[in-house]
């Protein structure tokens, strides 16, 4: 008795591993995913219907004895082309198997042969009814037991005569039920995977398009914003001018500018833009510009930076602003003359004395509001004098312990190295600046500007 | 970033916990708008637990209080510690923002409009 049993059990698991590896050389074929990514073609459809009406003859041969009494899974290809590929492709495969069966004659030639094909057109309308979705396991478990149940009722119905029918169902209804509803469940299990596996790839290749687009993103950033700076410096009597930008990974709206006015002065400018990416380089491209032609026009700090106000106010949605610094440096007079519109003071280091002076003056950054008001300053430079013009870029620069570059490091730095040419100390201050941030990368844009008298 | 949210009356209250960044900016905004979405036009954000303050930061606030302006509503600042005030300072924003050292005085302060 535990032999049979053990034999039984054998045979049985021997017959489920033919299933499953039928089951997964089928979802691996090119056509299932098409059939899974609803593309249907004539091709497809009649690879699918041949596939599972072979299948579905094999389960006609391969039946398992289970209690002196056959049990055979040939409804089971069907019910699953069904289920996957709509009535089209199960009906097909059904009437393969179930035709198949007809011959093989008997007296449940008829009940046996009807299921088969009926199993396929239940399959499909559950596809219709489920929109073309997969079931699930549970679902096609309980489907694939129903289906078995009506199976044997046809028998009874159907088969003649009609006491032989009974024994044959007494004998066969409980075989047939497991080991069709056991044949689904491994099946249906397969599927499963392989859909759950196509919505992983596709989750995937969605994030490495996002990852694409950004990359993208980035770099058009970092365009618009560098071909929106100088291209040269210019040389001025009596100065020396440096300016450098580093535009950080994600790219902000740094930007500083050289203005001719007239013979012997000259605009400058440093701004920051807030936020990042294409919105704020397209925000200081648009910024550039106005305070660019507005400067242009008119000698006074005051009046141009008020106007470029207005203009950039009308154009600043969702809060985006322009912090900016602008002077007129008067070559013959040997001064600067600014407006602070919200912007980190540049640092005035005096030669004679070596103290520090922060240009500051009351104002607010651009863009925040439309009239705004803004105090005019003036300073003399002096044989020696430097100004270090920089943005938030430089202060609040990290290291990995996210402490910041700060102002005092700055200053020192200015200090220890106000002998150095513009150019030499905007190099000293860029590696200082580096050296602190050490592995950290670099968050924000560093701008510096450096005038220097001579 | 944390932001928890809570109302007084009319008013209503966003804590918020962290950095406010370019990254982490754009959560504060969202809630921020939410809540006007919602019909709250009283707004107060308490920045006690702000370290560090972006000017991604201060343009979310910017916007936020452009918006509100916009239907005779505003929002009010309270909690600020020293590096964040002065990072509103240098901008010029104090004027155009109301600073509290404390979230009952900004809540309070809606009571007289």
């Amino acid at each position: 008795m535990v032999s049979s049993i053990l034999e039984l059990l054998l045979v049985l698991v021997e017959k489920i591993c033919v299933i499953v590896i039928i089951a997964y050389l089928i979802t691996r074929t090119k056509y299932f995913r098409e059939i899974l990514d609803k593309k249907f073609t004539l091709k497809n459809r009649a690879i699918l219907i041949l596939i599972f009406g072979a299948v579905s003859i094999f389960g006609t041969y391969s039946g398992i004895e289970i209690f002196g009494a056959i049990a055979n899974v040939r409804d089971l290809a069907p019910m699953i082309a069904g289920l996957i590929g709509g009535p089209v492709i199960g009906v097909g495969a059904g009437l393969i198997g179930g035709i198949h069966r007809y011959f093989l004659g008997g007296f449940t030639c008829v009940p046996c042969s009807l299921a088969t094909m009926l199993a396929g057109l239940f399959g499909g309308i559950i596809y219709l009814l489920r929109k073309g979705k997969f079931i699930g396991v549970p679902g096609a478990v309980l489907f694939a037991a129903l289906m078995e149940s009506f199976h044997m009722t046809l028998t009874l119905l159907l088969a003649q005569p009609y006491s032989e029918a009974v024994r044959v169902v007494e004998d066969f209804s409980m075989p047939m039920i497991l080991s069709n509803s056991l044949g689904m469940l491994i099946f249906a299990f397969i599927i499963s995977n392989r859909i759950k596996e196509r919505e992983t790839a596709e989750e995937r290749d969605k994030y490495f398009d996002e990852l694409e687009r950004k990359r993208y993103e980035l770099k058009m950033a970092h365009d618009i914003q560098q071909s929106f700076l100088p291209d040269a410096i210019p040389l001025l009597k009596g100065f020396e001018l440096a300016a450098q930008n580093l535009p950080a990974k994600e790219v902000g709206g740094d930007f500083y500018d050289f203005i001719p006015i007239s013979e012997d002065k000259m605009g400058v400018t440093i701004a920051d833009v807030s936020g990042k990416g294409v919105p704020a380089a397209l925000f200081m491209a648009l910024s550039r510009t106005i305070v660019r032609a507005n400067a242009t026009r008119s000698p006074d700090v005051v009046d141009v930076i008020q106007d470029a106000n207005r203009l950039i106010t009308a154009d600043a949605k969702s809060g985006m602003f322009v912090t900016l610094f602008y002077a007129i440096l008067d070559l013959r007079e040997k001064t600067l003359t600014y407006v602070n519109a919200g912007h980190n003071p540049p640092v005035m280091f005096k030669g004679k004395t070596g103290e520090l002076i922060m240009l500051r003056a009351k104002g607010i950054a651009l863009g925040a509001m439309e009239d705004i008001e803004l105090e005019e300053r003036k300073i003399i430079l002096k044989s020696g004098d430097m100004v270090v013009f920089y943005t938030d870029g430089v202060t609040e620069a990290e290291d990995v312990e996210e402490r910041q570059f700060g102002k005092e490091r700055l200053f020192k730095v200015i200090k220890e190295n106000h002998n150095l040419s513009a150019n030499d100390m905007i190099e000293k201050i860029k590696a200082a600046v580096l050296s602190f941030c050490g592995k950290q990368p670099q968050f924000d844009d560093i701008t510096l500007m450096v005038l220097k008298a001579e | 970033m944390e932001i928890e949210g809570k109302s007084a009356g009319n008013v209503g209250i966003l804590s918020l916990n962290g950095r406010l960044d370019a990254y982490l900016s754009n959560g504060v905004e969202s809630s921020i708008n939410a809540l006007i979405d919602k019909g709250s036009v009283r707004i107060v954000v308490n920045f006690d637990g702000v370290e560090y303050i972006s000017s991604s930061g201060l343009r979310v606030m910017l916007a936020s209080l452009k918006r509100l302006k916009k239907v005779q509503g505003n929002i009010k600042l309270a909690c600020l510690k020293p590096y964040v005030k002065e990072v509103f300072d240098i901008a010029g924003f104090t004027q155009l923002f109301e600073f509290y050292e404390r979230e009952e005085e900004a809540v309070n302060s809606f009571k007289g409009e």
